[in-house]
């Protein structure tokens, strides 16, 4: 594990997690009950309260090529539960935006990376979720060409599938959001 | 009250039996909901997960549509939609630096001023427990029951201000209402694996196949929830994770909705039952068994 020495680069790093976050990596006292509950915590390289330390000391290149942070689901059970009211899971959605605008692209975990690009493109392109594109879209740029395919003829059957998506009337306001905070 | 309807992506593809139920329900209860006009995706957790400005701007177009069309209340039926809009809501509250920017961005002004409900909400606070219990007529009485939440109907609790984030209570209060048995397991508030169920699977499976075993060993007939994702993970998945942990599960999922529509005597079709992957059908004929 490579420890940081350059103390202004960790400064400056917990200074942009910090603000990007609202909260202080201070706060967090190790006591470890955040990833005691974490349900993927099986899966995880680092847990969430080192992931949290690590940050506080600096350790840039280790916590943005974790497979923690997108490994995380998000489900809140750490923020939730941790006695100082950190933002736990806020941390993983500010590394994991911290990642993708350096353009790390996650060694072990790309898929999940991936799924979140493909789908914003979806929301982009119609406004709305076209779940055949996405799907279809998802699994051309991952490869996985016939991973799930066993369930489409059955989705198809049901409905579940529509054939056709839905694009929103004022597809321009969209494109402007996206140009103003992409 | 002027209701406005936001119903997402899901409900108009992988998960229209939910649509379809609560629009039954509501018409049979005389309550009228509008579709916020043009609407567009939250982003869902695409969109926090990678950018957390998008992430607002997304569901705050919603906002300030429904806003601006006088509404004063918004119903969310997808538990991650109403998350989102929730969270959009609380970080322009108290972020004015951002707020400003996406009004500029959006062009329309966000005063913040409508409630916004997801599904268990709207149900107990907007229509009412005496409104529900007046229209059961056929109680399920027999029938048991366990109501998964999942995470994002009561988490994070400083924005959600939803029920108990560790022991919730409100879908149960609604199955007691129809007159079937709650049943009282361990997984209820357990993440289901939501939005990794294409791209981790692996993960998925085992985080849904806990709250499904879980669920059938404390006796369920079956098991009810009020979210596309964690619907999606618990029912289209169940074949694939009997498969992988060579035990069999045979629980129908059903969405709250249509649990309720059943109560009123409304015809399974009408609420898109047979849209499932996981045939109700026992699940019906046990209905049908009791209420002779
Ligand atoms: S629960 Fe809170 S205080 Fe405890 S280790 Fe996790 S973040 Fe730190
Ligand atoms: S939000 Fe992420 S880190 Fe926190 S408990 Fe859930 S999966 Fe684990």
């Amino acid at each position: 594990m490579k420890t940081v020495l350059n103390e202004q680069n960790r400064r400056n790093f917990v200074a942009q997690v910090e603000s990007m976050l609202h909260d202080k990596l201070s706060k967090c006292y190790q006591c470890g009950k955040c990833s005691a509950g974490c349900p993927v915590n099986f899966e995880m390289d680092y847990t969430p309260n080192q992931i949290i330390k690590m940050t506080e000391l600096g350790m840039e290149d280790t916590v943005l090529n974790s497979k923690t942070i997108w490994l995380c689901v998000s489900c809140n059970t750490c923020s939730t539960r941790c006695p100082k009211g950190f933002e736990v899971t806020g941390i993983m959605d500010v590394l994991r935006e911290i990642a993708e605008r350096k353009g790390i692209t996650s060694k072990t975990e790309k898929e999940v990376q991936m799924f979140h690009e493909v789908f914003l493109d979806n929301v982009k392109s119609h406004g709305r979720i076209f779940e055949l594109e996405l799907v279809g879209k998802y699994k051309l740029k991952t490869k996985h060409l016939f991973r799930d395919m066993f369930l489409a003829p059955k989705m198809l059957e049901k409905g579940k599938l529509k054939m056709h998506g839905e694009t929103i009337s004022n597809l321009n306001q969209i494109a402007k959001i996206f140009k103003d905070f992409e | 009250m002027k209701l406005a309807y936001y119903p997402g992506c899901s409900l108009k593809g992988t998960s229209f039996e939910y649509e379809v139920s609560l629009l039954k329900i509501l018409e049979a209860m005389g309550i009228e909901v509008k579709e916020i006009p043009d609407w567009n995706c939250c982003g869902a957790s695409a969109a926090h997960s990678i950018n957390h400005n998008l992430a607002i701007a997304l569901p705050a177009r919603n906002l300030a549509i429904a806003e601006k069309d006088g509404f004063e209340s918004v119903l969310a039926p997808c538990a991650a939609c109403s998350n989102r809009l929730k969270n959009a809501d609380y970080e322009l509250k108290r972020d004015d630096i951002l707020k400003k920017k996406i009004t500029n961005s959006l062009e329309m002004p966000y005063d913040s001023e409508m409630s916004i409900n997801n599904m268990l909400e709207f149900l107990i606070g907007v229509v009412g427990k005496e409104k529900i219990k007046s229209m059961v007529k056929k109680p399920l009485a027999g029938l048991k029951v366990a109501s998964y939440y999942g995470c994002l109907l009561v988490r994070p609790p400083k924005v959600m201000q939803f029920d108990d984030p560790e022991n919730p209570v409100t879908m149960d209060e609604l199955v007691s209402l129809t007159g079937a048995e709650p049943v009282d397991y361990s997984y209820k508030t357990e993440c289901c694996g939501a939005i990794n169920s294409l791209s981790k699977p692996d993960v998925v499976m085992a985080l849904t196949g806990k709250v499904l075993y879980d669920a059938k060993n404390h006796g369920a007939d079956v098991v009810v929830v009020a979210c596309p994702l964690c619907h999606s993970n618990l029912d289209v998945r169940q074949k694939e994770i009997e498969r992988k942990y060579e035990e069999k599960i045979g629980l129908p999922i059903l969405f709250i909705t249509e649990l309720l529509g059943l109560s009123f005597g409304i015809n399974p079709k009408d609420l898109a039952i047979d849209g499932h992957m996981v045939a109700a059908d026992r699940v019906l004929k046990k209905i049908e068994e009791l209420s002779k």
